[in-house]
């Protein structure tokens, strides 16, 4: 099972400016201090063995867009602004035999999470068939909406794929093209469903968005501990510090890292990957929440160590 | 984790003793509402939590710690975190509870 993620920032698209650039490569110069390089393969390993993730690469802005790669089809998890080059990317893989069936699990409908639809090329492809996976009855409605003509200029009734809606029940394992699916309703506005995937080898994948674990309700907890149990990989919505999620941001939706790290914890989980970062931050807030998670999951550890990595568009996490 | 609660002067000064976390919170919640219950009925404007000799606190811990405040604060009492170790700084540098909480070198 092979987990890429191609959008990890949540609520709304961002891009690094050009004073953004000027400083990483400001940074990079100062940090080399005069060394020269052989060659380009030289200048990619002083890149990675010298320079922190946020000085020489990016977390990427796009929103959340993520694929699980396990058996013929394909398994993505929302259709944020992601879904773009995840699109053209599968369009190269069709082309070298792939399925081109698509399972799509939507967390929620709001736009930062379907904005990518009206540009997944695949959906003009007749050969296509496109299955559009959602705990809320209203799925088809704010799919077909957002492409009304006062919001743009492709109706959905131009689309050629067969794209068809199939609403999940929480509580119930569904099976669907060899991938054992469960999902959860969470806590957001308008509700959101976090999903667990189990492949034919028993690997399991949480995928937990746009979740808020409210202060007066910690006891429920233990219903997200017992849907994250020993799995292999719990991609988390991290947006804010606890102190900013109930405080400022207390009812806005979305959770912490040290919530994640103790539900995983409790969990037994084996990876947490921090996501669904908030746009405003630049990428050295983000390292830092990185840095502050692995730092507080060491503090509170009692039992096994729970690997803590960050997302960030491109990563790919091998199972 | 165990807790005791001395009422002094000017403030009721919860101790705190152990780790709060999944298994603890519950009892530490009950132990802070009974800190603020005390502090109004002696008409105290200041709760005190010693956490001197606390391991540490998750996120369940911190929590709590906000539910506290907000029952404190409807009786303009005020909670002050006392003496916290080296992992619980950090913890309160991590989470931001720094920036909420009035933290505190020694019981005053």
């Amino acid at each position: 099972m092979l987990v890429r993620f191609w959008g990890t920032r949540g609520s709304l698209p961002v891009a690094p400016t050009a004073e953004t650039i000027r400083r990483k490569i400001v940074h990079a110069l100062v940090s080399a201090d005069g060394r020269r390089f052989e060659g380009e393969a030289d200048a990619e390993r002083f890149i990675e063995q010298e320079l922190s993730f946020a000085a020489g690469a990016t977390h990427g802005g796009a929103t959340p867009c993520v694929e699980i790669e396990a058996g013929p089809s394909y398994f993505i998890c929302d259709m944020g602004s992601g879904l773009r080059p995840f699109g053209l990317d599968s369009i190269r893989r069709n082309l070298a035999g792939h399925s081109k069936t698509y399972n799509f699990f939507q967390s929620h409908l709001h736009w930062d999470h379907i904005m990518g639809f009206p540009f997944f090329a695949p959906a003009f492809d007749p050969a296509a068939t496109i299955r559009i996976h959602a705990g809320h009855p209203d799925a088809e409605e704010a799919f077909r909406r957002q492409q009304e003509e006062i919001s743009f200029p492709v109706p959905f009734e131009w689309l050629r794929a067969d794209i068809e809606f199939v609403q999940l029940t929480p509580g119930e394992t569904h099976e669907v093209d060899g991938m054992q699916v469960e999902t959860i309703l969470q806590h957001h506005s308008h509700g959101s469903y976090g999903y667990r995937f189990t492949d034919t080898d028993g690997r399991t994948v949480i995928y937990s968005t746009d979740s808020e674990h409210k202060l007066e309700k910690m006891a429920v907890e233990a219903v997200f501990i017992d849907f994250f149990r020993e799995a292999d990989l719990v991609v988390c919505d991290t947006m804010y510090s606890l102190a900013d999620s109930v405080s400022m941001k207390e009812d806005w939706g979305h959770s912490s890292n040290l919530v994640a790290v103790d539900l995983c914890h409790q969990a037994r989980a084996k990876c947490l990957a921090l996501f669904h970062h908030e746009p405003t931050y630049e990428d050295e807030d983000i390292q830092r929440m990185h840095e502050e998670s692995i730092r507080y999951e060491e503090l509170t550890r009692n039992g096994p160590p729970l690997d803590v990595i960050c997302a960030y568009d491109g990563l790919e996490v091998r199972i | 984790m165990e807790y005791s609660l001395d009422v002094q002067d000017n403030a009721v000064i919860v101790h705190v003793d152990g780790r709060v976390d999944e298994s603890t919170w519950e009892a530490f919640a009950e132990g802070l509402n009974e800190a603020v219950r005390q502090a109004g009925q002696a008409g105290l404007a200041k709760v005190v939590i010693d956490l001197s000799d606390l391991d540490y606190m998750s996120s369940r811990g911190l929590r709590v710690l906000t539910v506290a405040k907000r029952e404190a604060d409807e009786s303009a009492i005020s909670i002050v975190l006392a003496s916290p170790n080296e992992v619980m700084r950090e913890i309160l540098a991590i989470s931001r509870y720094d920036k909420l909480f009035t933290i505190a070198a020694a019981i005053e």
